[in-house]
């Protein structure tokens, strides 16, 4: 669909809107029908809270820390993952070991996870840990098949002309790969945001975690919305900003 | 060129510039079965001389190739080319190749495809002999195009000028016009006649186009499979250099007639000698 610009992309976005309208629109019947209980307030009113100045200095200050710690672990995460990436590509003996490795750290729930890096690491760097732990993963899962991705001509044409493996993975393996890495960064964004908000969970001193756990606890259901819907604005804007460095990257590198 | 054969104490008029001598490469299958895809192969290229390997699908011939380029390693047998392993060559620099995939990296100009082989050396690049390599193939004015914009005879061009661009000792081609259309295809094998009477560069060749192979080698080395070995060798006597006119000589065509045939049978006698 994407290969064919302009023509089939109107009405596929004018079809994305009206799904988003229509899903507001139910939202706002349930809500106001009163269909699954109070803990469920029509739209408007969560945007009439939000629409306070009180309310919006707190969720400010609630964005502002989430966001810091989504994307300072989103480049942690990524540059780190980047880094192992390369280094199983330079030497490839410790391939299969880094990706158990990796795998192993992330079948350890992230839930599980926070309370002990509280302890550890601390309260301020807990939800920037969690994060780069989420982004990291998918950014390591990307870029080992894409450093992978370069054909098998190619493979031999640099094999045949004498070059080194730090050359490969200059000229070759990094620029064919870097589609791949793009949508791996594309999936690690919302992660991150994610990792950030479960960090603040256990007991972060602002972020729109910590905003929740006391909504919910004091039954404050409008800024409990509010809340969660602006950790999915952050997390949606990260993807829409990634998605369009993904389409300037496929243009160039492919 | 002298100097490195003075290194080696071999006078160059006797060592063949690619020497193949009793090739025997088998490739493992499961259960530890392997398939021989050559058998005793022999094979001596001279300097400066070209060399076509026709034979059908699966008879081994890019095997052969494969060998020569140091892709692969023999099961049996010595690959020497200009008197040393083919890795050695391949740390030198001073091999070329090119595959019927033309592999060129989309991402980079024609310019930067055949600066590749400058940077991958970590030598400074020779921006005047890229674009007189670029102009030797016939792209002058296509230097900042990208692979995408280049039809498909194009990119194997630049894929051959890329081949060409250390001036190696061995070029290696495999089936590098495969993929293109007969007319097109008829049209590289003149231009690479005519590159090739400019460089004079030692060539091995793998075809299974008849046409292709008499209309460009000194000889014709023609393979049967399975396993592979070399069934007749083929000079071609007509002189260099060769234009259109030489495929409407009756004399190319018999030849032609006669390499079809070998190919044809499907058990040579010759084979088995």
């Amino acid at each position: 669909m994407s290969r064919v610009p302009g023509a089939a992309l109107a009405p596929s976005r004018g079809l994305a809107a009206g799904g988003v309208l229509a899903l507001l629109v139910l939202v706002e019947i349930v809500g106001r029908l009163g269909l699954a209980g109070p803990g469920w307030p029509p739209l408007t009113d969560v945007f009439g809270y939000v629409a306070k100045p009180s309310a919006q200095q707190l969720l400010g200050r609630a964005l502002t820390a989430t966001a810091t710690a989504a994307l300072a672990g989103f480049l942690l995460g990524g540059v780190v993952a980047l880094l192992v990436a390369v280094l199983s590509a330079l030497v490839p003996a410790t391939g299969p070991g880094l990706e158990r490795l990796a795998a192993v750290v992330h079948a350890v729930p992230l839930i599980a996870l926070g309370p002990l890096l509280i302890t550890t690491a601390g309260r301020e760097a807990t939800p920037t840990l969690v994060a780069a732990l989420a982004a990291g993963f998918a950014v390591f899962v990307a870029a080992t098949s894409a450093l992978g991705s370069a054909n098998d001509a190619q493979r031999d044409v640099f094999t045949v002309l004498g070059a080194g493996r730090a050359s490969t993975l200059l000229r070759l393996q990094l620029p064919a790969g870097l589609p791949l890495i793009v949508d791996g960064l594309t999936l690690a964004a919302p992660a991150a945001v994610l990792g950030a908000v479960i960090g603040e969970w256990f007991g972060a001193r602002r972020g729109i975690g910590v905003l929740l756990v006391s909504s919910m606890q004091n039954v404050q259901t409008d800024q409990l919305w509010a809340a969660a819907l602006t950790a999915a604005a952050i997390s949606l804007l990260a993807y829409v900003l990634l998605v369009a460095l993904r389409g300037a990257v496929n243009r160039r590198f492919q | 060129m002298p100097a490195r054969s003075n290194d080696l104490a071999l006078p160059t008029d006797t060592e063949p510039a690619i020497a193949l001598r009793g090739i025997v490469k088998d490739f493992p299958l499961k259960r530890g079965a392997a398939v021989r895809a050559l058998d005793r192969l022999d094979l001596e290229i001279a300097h400066g001389e070209f060399v076509a390997i026709l034979g059908p699908s699966g008879c081994g011939k890019s095997t052969v190739l494969r060998l020569a380029a140091g892709l692969e390693q023999p099961t049996e047998g010595e690959v020497l080319v200009e008197g040393r392993s083919p890795a050695e060559l391949i740390r030198a620099h001073r091999l070329g190749v090119a595959f019927q995939e033309h592999a060129l990296l989309p991402w980079a100009t024609a310019r930067n495809n055949v600066a590749l082989p400058f940077r991958v050396a970590g030598r400074e690049v020779d921006r005047e002999r890229v674009d007189a390599l670029l102009e030797l193939v016939g792209l002058a004015g296509f230097e900042d195009a990208r692979p995408r914009q280049l039809s498909g005879g194009m990119r194997q061009r630049v894929a051959i000028a890329r081949a060409l661009a250390l001036e190696p000792d061995v070029l290696l081609l495999d089936e590098p016009f495969g993929a293109l259309d007969a007319v097109t295809r008829r049209r590289m094998n003149l231009e690479l006649a005519r590159i090739w009477m400019e460089q004079r560069i030692t060539t091995l060749l793998v075809t299974h186009d008849v046409d292709e192979a008499v209309l460009l080698a000194d000889r014709v080395v023609v393979m049967t499979g399975r396993p592979g070995r070399v069934l007749h060798v083929q000079q071609v006597e007509m002189p260099h250099p060769r234009g259109g006119e030489v495929t409407r000589d009756p004399e190319f065509h018999a030849l032609v007639d006669r390499l079809t045939g070998m190919l044809d049978d499907p058990e040579p006698v010759a084979a088995t000698s």
